[in-house]
């Protein structure tokens, strides 16, 4: 009996010496581009985490850039703002939202709920939409509610005179007429999208073809691999074509897990996402990426990722789909998060930025140490992202690389072609622009 | 055994030595609840083993947590029980095997936060399987971990 006993005690120590040594992540930048570095999976004993602290700005403080440009906040006090979106008359719609918030299901989700919550995650949405008005670049002259009373929205988009809004169940189309402050007419529902139960990816991204014709949606998974069962996952981590006139619907490509933004290459027309990968299987697993998004592709969720590498938390397995799936075009490094995605389409603050596109990167909240926290630059040549990441605003991060000043997450360019970041938990939309305007 | 007014102060002193009557160990019942709790996570892993039905294991998730919060308590009353001279000898082989069950069993608790398949199979429902086998025996010996002091026997 004693020595059965004692054996236990050095199996369990040799269980806890795993859990203790739970590794830390290495440098991001091997992360980043068409083949990032990608160690070996990692089934951990305490989910790895690092939850950094958040103090806010002080009055006086804003993220940091590069000399040639200079930052400034358009607007300060706002509900969780997530998306930005530039109307044709210069004004600015926020998108101020939050998850509708979901029951835990498991003792782990309390804990892992009270930990988000200290990254800044669980505060309150605004569920309302504010408008800007900033003729005189960055000093706004009017700000008004445009609609208020939605279900956790995201994506915005104009086509002609409608406003389409998606809300975390449904598309809502708007009539919209130049000018006006504020959204009178109810709005009208376009298609259902997937949300409870659970609905845990709750982001509904969306962008509009360049004819107008057909919308995009990105619908993320309701777990994070599948622990909620396959049942919930039905229709989701996809990214949906939404017909503009008759809201039919149908899953344009599947697999990409959070395709928390879409946005289309001006040159070549194609369609992008940013997506966030899975986790809980190592600091630097799995790379979140930015992938062109081709019709009926499968991106890997849940069996595979990053292309053919099986993830064994899944049951049963499903060999023909892995066999399928295809690789992301550029990876942006684990557990950052990329929320935002702006193709710059020109020459928007300096020649460096004409070809290529701007991503918001979160910031971690289960890696070690934390990383995101900044705007990146993806440089793009015919159509597609090469070379290195540049980047753009940082800062978010206080100098001890633990405590958090804000997080980045919509992006948008304004009227004058100044960079909108905004910041949802400094509640700040930050204008960024060329401080020789014009070079 | 005469009868006696209970007394609060007087009681020790007015029991005629070599007559005192046993008293019930409190910690008992709740290793006996936590035991039950813990070999029941492992009837849900070996389910969620069999079907891969996600709620069977966050039933196991919740059935570990309780089971080592009952545990916790059993602890609390088992040192009551030594504190207020209600045990006689201690049962080590008992104590050694819920001992050993519920570190297993918080161990197995962290196993159960991962995610999806792997938070049961293997690591989970071997740790749940050992566990269980312990548990029986300790079981089949009546939960005690230390034996209540007889009649008679001094403090």
């Amino acid at each position: 009996m004693r020595m059965t006993d004692l054996r236990l005690i050095a199996a369990l120590s040799s269980f806890i010496g795993l859990a203790a040594c739970s590794s830390k992540g290495g440098d991001p930048a091997r992360q980043y581009g068409p083949d990032p570095y990608l160690p070996e999976p990692h089934q951990y004993l305490l989910p790895p985490m690092s939850v950094p602290k958040v103090i806010g700005w002080k009055v006086g403080e804003m993220p940091t850039v590069s000399a040639d440009l200079k930052v400034e906040a358009l607007a300060t006090g706002l509900e969780h703002p997530r998306t930005l979106y530039t109307l044709p008359t210069g004004d600015i719609l926020i998108v101020e939202s939050n998850g509708p918030g979901t029951e835990p299901y498991r003792p782990k989700d309390f804990i892992a709920g009270k930990v988000k919550a200290r990254a800044g995650a669980s505060e309150k949405g605004g569920n309302r939409i504010t408008l800007l008005r900033d003729s005189g670049g960055g000093k706004p002259e009017l700000r008004t509610v445009f609609i208020d009373h939605l279900n956790s929205p995201y994506g915005i988009v104009l086509v002609g005179d409608t406003l389409y809004i998606a809300n975390t169940d449904a598309i809502l189309a708007f009539n919209y007429v130049p000018g006006v402050t504020r959204l009178t007419s109810p709005g009208v529902k376009l298609a259902d999208l997937p949300a409870g139960p659970i609905d845990h990816h709750w982001t509904k991204s969306m962008t509009a073809s360049a004819d107008g014709s057909k919308l995009y949606v990105g619908v993320g998974s309701n777990s994070n691999i599948t622990e909620n069962g396959m049942a919930v996952e039905e229709g989701r981590a996809a990214i949906y074509e939404v017909d503009r006139l008759t809201g039919a619907k149908r899953i344009f490509a599947s697999g990409t897990r959070n395709p928390t933004s879409v946005a289309f290459e001006p040159q070549t027309k194609q369609l992008f996402a940013v997506v966030n990968e899975r986790d809980e299987i190592g600091p630097d697993l799995v790379p979140d990426y930015l992938s062109s998004i081709r019709e009926g592709g499968f991106y890997g969720w849940p069996y595979s990722y990053w292309g053919s590498h099986v993830d064994v938390r899944v049951h049963p397995q499903r060999p023909d789909l892995v066999a399928q799936a295809i690789k992301p075009d550029y990876g942006l490094s684990s557990h950052a998060a990329p929320l935002g995605l702006l193709f710059s389409g020109g020459q928007h603050l300096s020649p460096v930025f004409a070809n290529g596109a701007f991503i918001s990167e979160h910031g971690s909240w289960d890696r070690s140490p934390l990383n995101g926290y900044q705007v990146i630059f993806v440089p793009f040549m015919n159509g597609r992202p090469v070379g290195k990441p540049i980047a753009v605003v940082t800062g978010f991060l206080g100098q001890d690389n633990e405590t958090v000043h804000g997080r980045p997450v919509g992006l948008a360019f304004d009227r004058s072609g100044a960079l909108l970041v905004a910041d949802d938990v400094g509640n700040t939309v930050w204008r960024v622009s060329a401080t020789q305007p014009g070079t | 055994m005469p009868t006696q007014q209970p007394s609060p102060q007087g009681d020790q002193m007015r029991r005629p030595i070599g007559h005192s009557r046993a008293r019930a160990l409190l910690h008992r019942g709740f290793i006996g609840a936590g035991g039950v709790l813990l070999i029941a996570a492992f009837g849900t892993d070996y389910i969620y083993y069999t079907t891969a039905l996600w709620q069977w294991a966050n039933f196991s998730a919740w059935l570990i947590t309780f089971g080592l919060i009952v545990m916790f308590v059993a602890v609390l009353l088992l040192l009551i029980d030594f504190v207020t001279g209600r045990v006689g000898r201690p049962n080590i082989s008992s104590f050694i095997l819920v001992t050993a069950a519920t570190l297993l069993s918080l161990v197995n608790a962290f196993v159960h936060t991962r995610d999806a398949w792997t938070s049961v199979v293997p690591q989970g429902i071997f740790l749940s399987a050992v566990s269980t086998i312990l548990l029986v025996i300790a079981g089949a010996r009546g939960w005690s971990l230390a034996n209540s002091r007889a009649a008679g026997e001094r403090p």
